[in-house]
C-alpha cells in the first residue's frame, strides 16, 4: 500500500529506510538536526512537517508549523515532486535535483531560515541529508492526485546537464 | 638543537641511585597519592559514546576553567596534580576567551565522527569515464588550481597555532587538530581532481595568494580565526554550495558536498568563537573592526581575481559562446552578493551588526548590485 507524499507516514517510512543503512548513516557520522520541510499546494494551505535528527537516526516526525528548526526547505508541490520523481527513476538525484543545486539560488526549493548558525547545519549534514531524501527511491509512494512516481530506470545515467 | 636539558642525567647520582633501586624493586610510589580528583565518567547518551562533554566535570572539566590560565604552564593535561620543576612552555595562548567557542566540545565530536577519506568515498571511476568539454574541463580544472591553493593554506593556519595554545585548551587544539586534518584532505582531493580532469593544474593566483599570506602571519589566534574561520571560510563554504550548483558531474557533486561539511563545521566553531569574544571580552570589538577592514581589503583583492572569476563564469555559464558568458556573469553576480550577505548575516548573528555600514566590502557589492540592476 502507498504511502502519500507529503505525509508522516512519509517521512517516517524515509526514517525506517535509514534505520536499516545503520552502517551507512554512522560512516557519515552524528546528524544532529531538527529541519522543517513545507509543501506550498495550490488552493491549499502549506503541509508542514518537522524531522528531528540525532546520533544516526531520525527521532522524530511530526506534522504541523516547524517552530524551533534550525532551517526550512520549502517549496511548491511540482518542486518537491520533480525532485523525489528524479530519485525514484535513477535511484539518488541527479545533478539537477540535488538538495543543494535546488536550494541554492532558490530556483526550486528555498530554505527559510531566522538563525545562520542554523542554516549553516543544512550545509554541515549536507550529505546525510541528501542520502536521507535519496532514500524515497525505495519506498513505495503516490502524490495527492493517486499518480506515482516512475518506475527505476538502471540503465539511465544520472547527469541531467 | 636550541634546547639543552640542564641536568645531565647519566652523571647525577641522585638520579642514577633512584633509577637503580627502582630497577631492584624498591619502588617510590608518591605519585600513587597525587592529590586529584577522582572521578568515573560515563555516556550521557550511549548510542553517542563518551564525548568530551561527558568529561566536564570539576577540575578535568572546560566549564570551571578560569579566563586566564596563571597556574598551568606545562604540557600536564588539565586536572592532573602539577609537581614542582615542570617546564614553563611559554604557551603564547593563555586567555580562554582568545580560543574558546560555545560548543566548541561538540564541533570536534562532529568532526571525529564526520571524517571521510577523499582516495575511497569519491566514484572515481564514474569521474574518469566522463569527458568534459574542452573550456568546461579548463575552467574546472583552473578553480580546482585555486581551491587546492587555499586549502593549503587553510591547513597551515590551524597547524601553526596548535602548539601555541595552553595545554589546558584542550578540547580547543583537538578542534583545530581535526581543522588540519580537514583541510589537508580538502587539498588533496581538489589536487587530485585536478589532476584527473585531463588538464591538470592550471595557474596560482597572485591576489589570491597575498591574502593567504595574510591569513597565515595572523598576529594573534583571535585574528586568525577570525578571518580564517569566519571570513574566510564562510565566503569559501557558500563558494563551495556554488561550486556543487555548477558542478558537472554526481561525482564532483558528492565532493563538494563533503568538503561544505567540513567548511560549514569550521565556520561554526568561527561564530561561536566571535560570540564568545564579544560576551566575554567586549574591550576588543574595535579591534576585530579594524582587523576586518584590512581582511576584507585582501578578500576583495582575492575573491574577484581573474583566475577565480573567469571560471565561474565559464561553469556558471556552461562554455565561452558570447551567450554563456552573459549567463555566467548574471549566475556569478549572484552568487557574489550572496556570499557577502551570508557573510554579514553571520557577524550580525555574532554580535557585530554594525558591520555592514562600516564595511568597503559591502560597498562594493552594492555597487556591484546597483550596477547588475541598471544594466
Amino acid at each position: 500500500m502507498p504511502v502519500e507524499f507529503p505525509s508522516v507516514a512519509f517521512f517516517e517510512a524515509l526514517g525506517r529506510e535509514m534505520r536499516s543503512e545503520r552502517d551507512r548513516f554512522s560512516r557519515l557520522g552524528f546528524f544532529d538536526t531538527t529541519f522543517g520541510v513545507r509543501v506550498l499546494r495550490d488552493g491549499a494551505p502549506p503541509a508542514e512537517f518537522l524531522l528531528a535528527f540525532e546520533v544516526f537516526d531520525c527521532t522524530a516526525v511530526r506534522a504541523g508549523a516547524p517552530s524551533g528548526a534550525d532551517f526550512v526547505l520549502e517549496g511548491p508541490l511540482g518542486a518537491w515532486r520533480e525532485m523525489l520523481d528524479a530519485i525514484h527513476r535513477l535511484g539518488a538525484a541527479d545533478t539537477a535535483h540535488s538538495i543543494n543545486t535546488l536550494t541554492h539560488f532558490g530556483e526550486g526549493l528555498r530554505v527559510r531560515y531566522d538563525d545562520p548558525d542554523g542554516h549553516d547545519k543544512l550545509y554541515r549534514f549536507a550529505e546525510s541529508i541528501q542520502e536521507y531524501f535519496d532514500l524515497a527511491a525505495r519506498i513505495d509512494f503516490r502524490y495527492p492526485d493517486g499518480s506515482q512516481p516512475p518506475a527505476r530506470d538502471g540503465l539511465r545515467a544520472r547527469s541531467a546537464s | 638543537m636550541s634546547y639543552l636539558s640542564t641536568v645531565d642525567f647519566t652523571e647525577d647520582r641522585a638520579f642514577v641511585d633512584r633509577f637503580r633501586r627502582t630497577m631492584r624493586g624498591d619502588l617510590d610510589l608518591a605519585w600513587l597519592d597525587a592529590p586529584r580528583e577522582r572521578v568515573r565518567c560515563a555516556p550521557e547518551n550511549p548510542r553517542r559514546g563518551l564525548t568530551f562533554r561527558d568529561l566536564d566535570v570539576g577540575g578535568y572539566g572546560y566549564t570551571e576553567m578560569p579566563e586566564i590560565i596563571r597556574r598551568n604552564r606545562s604540557f600536564a593535561p588539565r586536572g592532573a596534580e602539577l609537581p614542582d620543576g615542570l617546564p614553563d612552555l611559554q604557551a603564547e595562548v593563555n586567555r580562554k576567551s582568545e580560543v574558546w567557542a560555545y560548543n566548541v566540545e561538540g564541533y570536534y565530536e562532529e568532526a571525529m565522527s564526520r571524517q571521510w577519506n577523499a582516495t575511497t568515498d569519491i566514484p572515481w571511476a564514474d569521474l574518469d569515464r566522463t569527458e568534459l568539454p574542452e573550456a568546461i574541463g579548463k575552467a574546472y580544472a583552473q578553480l580546482l588550481t585555486f581551491l587546492t591553493e587555499v586549502e593549503m593554506i587553510a591547513t597551515d593556519v590551524p597547524a601553526k597555532w596548535m602548539g601555541r595554545l595552553n595545554a589546558d585548551f584542550f578540547e580547543v587544539k583537538n578542534f583545530i587538530a581535526t581543522q588540519a586534518m580537514d583541510e589537508a584532505r580538502h587539498a588533496e582531493i581538489f589536487r587530485k581532481r585536478a589532476l584527473s580532469t585531463g588538464w591538470g593544474l592550471m595557474r596560482a593566483s597572485a591576489h589570491n595568494e597575498f591574502n593567504l599570506k595574510f591569513l597565515r602571519d595572523a598576529d594573534s589566534f583571535a585574528e586568525a580565526s577570525l578571518t580564517l574561520h569566519l571570513q574566510a571560510e564562510g565566503m569559501v563554504l557558500t563558494l563551495f554550495r556554488f561550486s556543487e550548483y555548477i558542478s558537472p558531474t554526481e561525482g564532483d557533486k558528492k565532493l563538494f558536498r563533503l568538503v561544505m561539511q567540513d567548511e560549514a563545521r569550521h565556520v561554526g566553531y568561527g561564530m561561536q568563537h566571535l560570540k564568545w569574544v564579544l560576551d566575554h571580552y567586549p574591550e576588543r570589538r574595535e579591534a576585530i573592526h579594524r582587523h576586518l577592514d584590512e581582511a576584507e581589503n585582501f578578500v576583495f583583492g582575492a575573491g574577484y581575481a581573474t583566475e577565480v572569476m573567469e571560471p565561474f563564469i565559464i561553469l556558471a555559464g556552461k562554455g565561452l559562446k558570447k551567450e554563456n558568458v552573459a549567463e555566467g556573469v548574471r549566475i556569478t553576480s549572484a552568487f557574489q552578493l550572496k556570499q557577502s550577505e551570508e557573510y554579514f548575516e553571520r557577524l550580525a548573528k555574532c554580535g557585530l551588526p554594525e558591520r555592514r555600514e562600516r564595511s568597503r566590502l559591502w560597498k562594493m557589492v552594492s555597487l556591484a548590485k546597483q550596477s547588475a540592476a541598471a544594466a
